[in-house]
C-alpha cells in the first residue's frame, strides 16, 4: 500500500526515530510502513492520521 | 531476536527467558544427581524426569505472553512469522527423520533435541523475515 508518510515526516523535519516515538513503536515498524512494506492495522492507521492531522484515505492510498 | 531499541515488554521477555535458562540447568542438575544417587521409585521417578521440562514450558509460555503484552505491531509480526517459520522447520525435520528412522534405519534422534532445535529454526526464520523488510 502506498503512503505520504516519508513527505509528511520530511515537512515538520522529523526522523523516522522521532516519529517511532511519537506513535510509541519500533524505528523498524515506521521504516516498514514508509517503505509500503508493511501496512498497519486500523488503530495505527487512525494514530497517524490524528498525529498528521489529516484523513487515512489521504495518508494511504490503496494502489499497488 | 529483540531490536536493540528494546520497550519494556521486550525487556520482561527477555528477563523470563534468563530465568527460564536458568531454572533449566538448574533443574536438570538436581534431576541429574537425583537419579545418579538416590534412584528415585514410583510417582517421584516420574515427577524428577520431567523437571526440568517445567521451564521450558514456561518459556513457550513466556513467549505467548510477550507476544500479547507487544504494543509494537510490527515487532509483534516479526515473532509471529518467525516462530511460525521455525514450527513449520522443525515439524518437517522431525517428519522426514522420523520417517528415516523407521525406513532407512538413520540413528535415533532423541526427542529432546526438538526444544533446541525449534529455537534456532526460530532464530534462521528471522533472519530471513527480516531481510523482507530492509
Amino acid at each position: 500500500m502506498k503512503n505520504r508518510l516519508r513527505v509528511l515526516r520530511a515537512e515538520r523535519n522529523w526522523s523516522q526515530a522521532d516519529l517511532a516515538q511519537r506513535l510509541e513503536v519500533s524505528r523498524q515498524s515506521v521504516n516498514a510502513i514508509e517503505t509500503g512494506k508493511f501496512d498497519p492495522s486500523l488503530p495505527l492507521a487512525f494514530k497517524l492520521a490524528r498525529l498528521f492531522e489529516t484523513n487515512i484515505e489521504d495518508l494511504f492510498s490503496d494502489e499497488s | 531476536m529483540i531490536c536493540s531499541t528494546s520497550n519494556l515488554a521486550q525487556r520482561r521477555y527477555v528477563v523470563r527467558m534468563w530465568v527460564a535458562a536458568a531454572l533449566c540447568i538448574l533443574f536438570s542438575v538436581v534431576t541429574a544427581l537425583e537419579f545418579k544417587r538416590g534412584h528415585p521409585t514410583g510417582v517421584l521417578t516420574y515427577l524428577m524426569a520431567i523437571l526440568p521440562a517445567l521451564p521450558i514450558i514456561g518459556a513457550l509460555v513466556g513467549t505467548g505472553i510477550y507476544l500479547l503484552e507487544e504494543a509494537d505491531e510490527f515487532q509483534r509480526n516479526l515473532l509471529i512469522q518467525s516462530l511460525l517459520g521455525g514450527m513449520g522447520a522443525i515439524l518437517s525435520v522431525a517428519t522426514v527423520w522420523g520417517n528415516l528412522e523407521d525406513f532407512a534405519h538413520a540413528p535415533h534422534l532423541d526427542l529432546i533435541w526438538v526444544y533446541p532445535m525449534f529455537w534456532v529454526f526460530v532464530g534462521l526464520s528471522y533472519g530471513v523475515v527480516t531481510l523482507r523488510y530492509r
